[in-house]
């Protein structure tokens, strides 16, 4: 049949829309996965036929992978790249580490009837029955617990009066918050009453597998051996442009947010690559566009303005406190562990400082830093390549490292109950992106990781 | 093509009728009914990023902008006053012009009363 085969021909033509779950390590591959053309990442598994699992998933997450293996409407398809055997999802398709998943994201298991079965038993979580024939009538169906969810409490609000107040778990795969971390919020319409923040699911147990190679490999190396100044600044900016695309994404300016990523790719490849650092140049003509088009946005900075300004959230000098990295950098703090560096003093380098300490600074913090970083490269490359001077204290993308500690995620996720108590959820949701968190790297101790 | 118009919709409509019948009485007789691609309990649980919940969403919340109905609707009255108005307007002449900026002009200084007292902000 004619039409039929060039409908199901166009049909196969468009992007598969997938839902990417990263685990410990993950991060990194899916990153490059987002920029390929025939796939989708897309921010629900209502809407995904495929779950994509990258990285290694500890013990505590299995319920809530179950859990949304199970919310991907039928027919759906399950990926695991990386791993050996997925016990949780026993019928995945598995990936080994090196290969190339498209294929087998693209394929259709034709043998199952209806796709993958569920993976949660088949059994209602809170189960009631009434007393009628029909499961009508009986206690609970006023001030009970109907159809065995119980109504929630109350409690003020902001206007003297006392309404209910939803308490909600936001979970570890939610695609605008990190991976991994979860949010017990107190939420009374769209305002975050209360907030608590969830036990870090990555954290190290006896008997866990070795390490992946940190994200941040090449400052754990700078710790102790020199390492060009022109690769170190391109890994800055690489890891600050990932994190653009994605919070643009998370804002809604995804096409804005596949620029970011394929700048970010583009730098990394001169990062870790042996071709000359005199790329650099164009990377930052690239960049200059780009930051005019994220400037321009209005309904960017509506989201980001309306988060933690007139008040509300931490004040000032609690988060220059408290914060490190670009989070303090933003709030004032003129510290920078690169302005110890001799070499760095050669090339004129000075910290970028913000006042405000709030989301838009924060933005803009890391804008001037990825254009800094840059520059510098630009200016390493020129000067015949300039190394850094190993001393024990590393300025990383995310603040600064020594030896023994934790990444410096560990301490930015003590500002996070904090910070997202009293915002409304899309302001919520925009602080918490705009601290730039890793949950894997808040749990792992600096120079851990066993090179893959 | 007019004449054969009103068959052509008692014929479409009885297809259409005929059709929901048919489906109805498929969820009606059939086993299950729920939908095949969300058929267990925890493929229905909303999406919350992999935790469950354990309150229903039944909430009442605060009705923000309350405020600003009311006002639209004292407004509206001033509309309708306008109606009658604008039939008389070009007769009358410019002496219905200034009585009427006139009683614009007093409801907008309750306007600029609202105004100040935050009456138009939401959060």
């Amino acid at each position: 049949m004619g039409i039929r085969a060039v409908l199901t021909r166009l049909a196969g033509g468009a992007p598969q829309p997938v839902f990417a779950v990263a685990g410990e390590g993950g991060l990194p591959a899916l990153r490059r996965l987002a920029l390929v053309e025939g796939i989708e990442l897309v921010s629900t598994p209502r809407a995904a036929s495929t779950l994509l699992i990258v990285g290694r998933i500890p013990d505590a997450l299995n319920d809530p992978l179950r859990q949304i293996h199970d919310q991907l409407a039928r027919p759906r398809h399950t990926v695991v790249w990386g791993e050996q055997s997925f016990s949780p999802l026993p019928r995945a398709t598995l990936v080994a580490p090196g290969e190339d998943p498209i294929p087998a994201l693209g394929q259709r298991d034709r043998d199952h009837e209806a796709g993958e079965a569920p993976a949660m038993p088949d059994a209602d979580p809170h189960p009631w029955r009434g007393v009628g024939p029909y499961g009508q009538g009986g206690r609970g169906m006023t001030g009970g617990t109907p159809f065995g969810r119980a109504l929630t409490g109350r409690a003020d609000d902001r206007d003297g009066l006392t309404l209910d107040q939803l308490p909600l778990a936001v979970g570890p795969f939610f695609p605008a918050l990190p991976s991994g971390l979860v949010l017990h919020v107190k939420l009374q319409g769209d305002l975050v009453q209360d907030v608590s923040v969830g036990e870090n699911p990555f954290t190290r147990r006896p008997g866990d597998p070795p390490l992946p190679a940190a994200d941040l490999a090449l400052f754990e190396r700078a710790l102790s051996e020199p390492v060009p100044i022109a690769a170190l600044e391109l890994a800055r900016a690489a890891h600050h442009l990932w994190w653009l695309g994605q919070a643009l994404a998370v804002h809604g300016l995804a096409a804005l947010g596949h620029r970011a990523w394929r700048l970010a790719a583009d730098v990394a490849d001169v990062a870790d690559g042996p071709a000359p650092f005199h790329a650099a140049e164009a990377l930052s003509r690239r960049f200059d566009r780009l930051e005019i088009a994220v400037r321009c946005s209005r309904v960017l900075s509506w989201a980001i303005a309306g988060a933690d300004s007139e008040g509300h959230g931490l004040p000032l000098a609690v988060v220059a406190s408290r914060g490190l990295g670009p989070v303090a950098r933003a709030a004032g703090q003129h510290e920078d562990a690169r302005q110890l560096d001799p070499a760095y003093r050669a090339l004129g380098f000075q910290p970028v400082v913000h006042s405000q300490g709030d989301t838009a600074s924060r933005w803009r913090q890391r804008l001037a830093e990825i254009r800094q970083s840059l520059q510098l490269a630009g200016a390493a490359a020129e000067a015949q390549g300039p190394t850094s001077t190993p001393s024990g204290l590393v300025e990383s993308p995310r603040g600064p490292i020594t030896p023994a500690g934790h990444g410096p995620s560990h301490a930015l996720m003590s500002l996070v109950a904090d910070l997202v108590r009293g915002l409304e959820w899309g302001d919520a949701v925009a602080a918490v992106t705009s601290l730039d968190l890793d949950m894997a790297e808040a749990a792992r101790p600096v120079g851990a990781g066993v090179a893959v | 093509m007019a004449a054969y118009g009103a068959a052509v919709t008692v014929v479409l409509a009885s297809a259409l009728a005929f059709g929901v019948l048919v489906w109805w009485g498929r969820v009606l007789g059939g086993g299950s009914t729920a939908s095949p691609a969300m058929a267990t309990p925890p493929e229905r649980v909303p999406f919350a990023g992999g935790m469950s919940p354990e309150f229903h969403a039944w909430n009442r919340y605060h009705v923000r902008y309350y405020a600003m109905a009311l006002l639209f609707l004292a407004f509206d009255m001033e509309m309708v006053f306008m109606y009658p108005w604008a039939v008389v307007f070009v007769r009358e002449g410019i002496t219905a012009l200034m009585e009427m900026a006139m009683f614009i002009a007093i409801l907008l200084l309750g306007i600029l009363y609202a105004w100040r007292e935050g009456a138009l902000r939401w959060a």
